[in-house]
């Protein structure tokens, strides 16, 4: 037996060990000293200036709240920021505060997240008021506010001129048409070969992108009570015929599986945010405008990222006093370099293009600030991930050179709406 | 092959083998080229890598894609983090295995084979039954965004039943005299196991080592699911990380990460081959 | 190296015999084993089954028990036919040519010429890649722009659009699943193909049969176990490839390479609908019982020895 003991004694022994070494890699060191408070929060951003600001702010106020020990800005991807927000959430592992986009809904109607009007309103100095309604509207419930909007970023249309005028082509911002750009892309893709317009992120899957054409047709996803679908309706046929002939007839866009990067100058347009706007390098001499018009005249659209308190977080309070610091007009104007701001005040050309490297104040007049009192949002619904599914799943047999374009949205709307309705 | 054979076809022979190597070729060529073309496209332009035609020549080879491989994402630790892992679970699947195949191909007690059947099932158990209740499990347990239940389940459940399986069909063939002589010497069964079983099961357990190394390597739904911090990411899931909500495509970043991931195991695999596909081969799985 | 039990004296017959002793080892050695399986096999498909039973709000951790709603919703599900079909054509793709791709090499490989080695080395190379790593590749290689349609142009084909239409795209995951692991069954298949006594091949040329008839009623057989077990491997193998899927296609385009395993993580952690998954989860895994409880069944009539 002795043998026996001894070896399973080692055995156990090395297994400890093992398994402590493994621990003592894995853990990130939990534990909440008696008086520290520990904040997180989590963001989508791994871009270090952002970070960096991030940082700085969270320092100056730790100065000031020495109860807070540490705040720290956890980077998750991007690809997959709801599932593992929404992972975190159930595994017991929420953060105090979070970024989020289209999981906004979700977490509002099951209450996850702490309102903040009261909060913000009692805030010395903090100016509840400044906030423009537009942008407040997607992320309140009943009036009150559930997260701060603090990236308002319209979509604008980047276009690479060497290639416009390597093809020969001319466009005038003032009159820009939808029809024009396919017009413009599909003389480009055929000139130089290389791409016409590319809807960015839309890569046939993230449908959603594609608000920021059908709005200028005067369509939308689902009505505004979020109860019934609108896919089939005239609009949205006209939308969607525009882009069916831009990507099988004309070629105005690249067809689908063809992966083409505007910032690496592969594309004529593109519809981005104006955020994006950072990726340009200089390799070509670019424009920027606002969308062209539709058939509705023009028009805007932007997507917005709020941050939130967690209802499940273990520091709601502290976290929402941070988060009153971290949103005040002197932090905003801070923030504004980066993500165009809810605030009124903050919102004018020359504010904004005081910290931007790449856009002038006169552009961002121009597609920013006029744009974003009238700007509807990108579709937000709650279940956000089923419904992109079955969207997406009911629009790939749109994206054939025969599809039935009517038929196919009809099919969409009859995917979604047992879900719109639930 | 007899004389007599050989004599009238010997012409038509050669010409056979040229062309058996000539088709063994083609069909090599799958098999080899996504490898050839991931190291070249990591080191090309951005623009380049969609070029037509393709071509798995670049006349600016740049290395910029791999030192921005470790700015975007904490990708030395990453790769820390799945060495460790796939190590770890290694060896203690060596351990468990041997172990248990031993008991189930030697020795006789009440209910070994019902047992064996029991852990069987562990094989036949897809981890999309059980990936939901195990995270609650490891979410009751604290250890949600912890390395914990990528190596236990691994080191345990299924990929270590297999193992456990491959140790029992290599036991179960060794001659019982070996074990009587370990009795007259007087060694218990650990003693057994221990000195004379183990020694003579190397190719059973290098063919264990290298199928658990390579399952724990490549899990990715398991960390997807646990794993919510970048630095603790493991290999796999890193590298469907490469896409940022700000940034621009990173093609030959993330082309640049699946490289640095394949090249060493594969060099190593190149030095080894010949244990690594005889202890497969020997190893009872047959 | 005292013995077992020596410090109960020897006077006595001692309570440890020989038998117990070993029973007592027995227990121990399978014990780690048995726990592991027990704890995260055996138990989760019994937390599974009572997930079934229950709807969940994870925002919230509500849990309400709704019966055998889960279980009417896999009725209801406009979805499930087509994930099941996927997930047919998917196992039984990858098996069939794995198995048969595998055989054809070992058989190739079978005989000695200079390089053998190396083509052996070649084909089992990619078994070695990240999972991961591989897909990301052959993602880039069938864009419709990519390295593989680009070749095609160089020799005057069109390709298809590979991961855009649904059959291409099942083909696409399957093939580049079945290159990257047929290795494994390669060097299986080849050293039971060098088990198989020569006598036998040397005799049955004698008799004046030809290699095919040869390769049927000599070599198959004689394998025959090894094709079993590693058809059971890679079914259940295919079953889980969650990775090739969820690189390559996404599950599209529509649901024609959605196959379960992607389905249920979508539906417990991207919809966060934990009864409906763990539902379908266990759908699938009586389906794998079945299919192993079939084969194993079947194996008496064309697995040539069991031992």
């Amino acid at each position: 037996m002795n043998t026996a003991r001894k070896l399973f004694g080692a055995v156990a022994l090395t297994t400890a060990l093992a398994l402590t070494s493994a621990c003592g890699a894995s853990s990130t060191g939990t534990e909440a000293n008696a008086t520290g408070v520990q904040l997180r929060m989590t963001v989508w951003t791994s871009n270090e200036d952002q970070l960096k600001l991030f940082d700085t702010i969270a320092a100056a106020y730790r100065a000031q709240h020495p109860e807070v020990s540490s705040i720290t800005f956890e980077s998750l991807p991007f690809a997959d920021y709801n599932t593992t927000l929404t992972t975190q959430i159930a595994g017991g592992n929420a953060p105090d505060l979070a970024w989020m986009g289209d999981l906004s809904r979700d977490l509002i109607a099951s209450d996850a997240l702490v309102g903040l009007t009261d909060k913000l309103k009692a805030t010395d100095g903090w100016n509840y008021d400044d906030l423009l309604d537009s942008a407040t509207k997607e992320f309140s419930r009943d009036d009150t506010l559930y997260a701060y909007p603090f990236s308002n970023s319209p979509f604008a249309l980047y276009v690479n001129t060497d290639l416009l005028a390597a093809a020969g082509q001319k466009i005038d911002p003032e009159t820009l048409t939808w029809d024009q750009v396919a017009a413009a892309g599909a003389a480009v893709h055929a000139k130089t070969g290389k791409a016409g317009f590319v809807i960015r992120d839309f890569d046939y899957k993230s449908w959603n992108t594609l608000a920021t054409v059908w709005t200028g047709f005067g369509a939308a996803a689902w009505s505004p009570d979020g109860k019934t679908c609108t896919f089939a309706g005239p609009e949205m046929q006209q939308a969607f015929t525009f882009l069916h002939n831009a990507a099988f007839k004309t070629q105005a866009m690249p067809g689908p599986g063809t992966k083409a990067d505007f910032f690496a100058g592969d594309a004529a347009f593109t519809v981005a945010q104006v955020s994006r706007a950072s990726l340009l390098d200089g390799k070509f001499t670019f424009a920027l405008h606002p969308l062209p018009a539709g058939p509705i005249g023009r028009y805007a659209v932007l997507g917005q990222a709020g941050v939130g308190v967690l209802a499940a977080g273990k520091h709601k309070e502290q976290a929402a006093d941070f988060l009153a610091y971290l949103t005040n007009p002197v932090n905003a104007e801070k923030l504004a370099q980066f993500f165009p701001p809810p605030r009124k005040s903050l919102l004018t050309g020359a504010k904004l293009a005081a910290n931007n490297e790449v856009l002038s104040a006169a552009q961002l007049q121009e597609v920013v600030v006029d744009q974003l009192p009238k700007a509807v949002t990108l579709p937000n619904h709650t279940s956000p991930a089923e419904i992109a599914q079955k969207a997406t799943t009911a629009l790939d047999a749109m994206w054939k050179a025969d599809a039935d374009i009517p038929a196919v949205l009809n099919s969409v709307c009859a995917a979604i709406d047992p879900i719109l309705t639930k | 092959m007899s004389s007599k054979s050989v004599r009238p076809s010997a012409l038509p022979a050669l010409a056979r083998r040229a062309l058996l190597v000539a088709a063994l070729g083609v069909l090599a060529i799958p098999f080899v080229v996504p490898t050839v073309w991931m190291v070249s496209a990591s080191v090309k332009p951005l623009p380049e890598i969609f070029k037509s035609p393709p071509s798995l020549w670049t006349d600016e080879p740049t290395l910029a894609a791999y030192t921005e491989v470790f700015t975007f994402q904490p990708f030395a630790q990453q790769y820390l983090n799945s060495v460790y892992i796939a190590l770890l679970v290694t060896l203690i699947t060596l351990l468990v295995s041997s172990l248990a195949g031993y008991a189930f191909a030697r020795i006789r007690f009440p209910g070994v084979n019902a047992l064996f059947v029991v852990v069987l099932i562990g094989l036949l158990v897809p981890s999309e039954v059980t990936i939901v209740p195990l995270f609650q499990m490891f979410k009751g347990a604290g250890m949600i965004n912890t390395h914990w239940p990528l190596i236990l389940v691994t080191a345990l459940a299924a990929p270590c039943v297999l193992a456990t399986f491959i140790m029992r069909q290599f036991f179960i063939a060794l001659p019982a005299e070996l074990e009587e002589a370990g009795r007259v010497e007087g060694l218990g069964r650990p003693g057994i196991w221990w000195r004379i079983c183990l020694p003579l099961a190397k190719p059973a357990l290098s063919a264990v080592a290298i199928l658990t190394f390579l399952s724990s390597w490549n899990l990715y739904l398991e960390p997807t699911v646990y794993l919510t911090s970048p630095e603790l990411f493991t290999l796999p899931q890193a590298l469907t990380r490469f896409t940022d909500a700000y940034g621009g495509e990173m093609w030959n970043t993330q082309l640049a990460a699946a490289t640095m991931t394949v090249l060493p195991v594969l060099i190593v695999f190149l030095i080894a081959q010949r244990q690594f596909v005889e202890g497969l081969a020997h190893s009872g799985l047959k | 190296m005292s013995r077992a039990g020596g410090a109960r004296g020897t006077s006595r017959p001692s309570f440890w015999t020989t038998r117990r002793r070993d029973a007592l080892a027995g227990y121990l050695f399978i014990a780690p084993q048995l726990a592991g399986v027990v704890l995260f096999v055996l138990i989760p498909v019994g937390l599974a089954i009572w997930y079934s039973l229950n709807d969940w709000n994870v925002f919230t951790g509500e849990q309400t028990f709704v019966g055998a709603d889960n279980y009417a919703a896999l009725a209801a599900d406009p979805q499930l036919p087509s994930v099941l079909l996927a997930t047919a054509v998917f196992s039984g793709g990858v098996v069939i040519l794995n198995i048969s791709l595998g055989l054809l090499i070992a058989v190739l490989l079978n005989r000695r010429f200079r390089g053998a080695t190396l083509f052996r080395t070649l084909f089992f190379s990619p078994v070695v890649v990240s999972v991961v790593a591989w897909t990301l590749v052959w993602g880039f290689l069938l864009q419709d722009n990519g390295g593989i349609n680009g070749l095609l142009a160089a020799i005057g084909i069109t390709g298809p659009n590979w991961l855009q239409h649904g059959d291409t795209a099942m083909l696409s995951v399957i093939i580049t699943q079945v290159i990257r692991s047929v290795g494994v069954n390669m060097v299986l298949f080849l050293s039971a193909l060098q088990g198989v006594p020569s006598q036998l091949y040397e005799a049955a040329r004698i008799d004046g049969a030809g290699s095919r008839v040869i390769f049927a009623k000599i070599t198959l057989p004689l394998i025959s176990p090894t094709v079993l077990l590693t058809a059971i491997i890679t079914i259940v193998g295919a079953l889980q490839s969650f990775a090739q899927i969820a690189v390559l296609t996404g599950g599209g385009p529509e649901l024609s390479t959605t196959v379960l395993v992607y389905y249920v993580f979508q539906q417990a952690f991207e919809f966060n609908d934990i009864g409906y998954g763990s539902t379908l989860a266990l759908m699938l895994l009586s389906f794998v019982m079945l299919l192993t409880l079939l084969q194993w069944q079947l194996r008496r009539k064309w697995v040539f020895h069991e031992q």
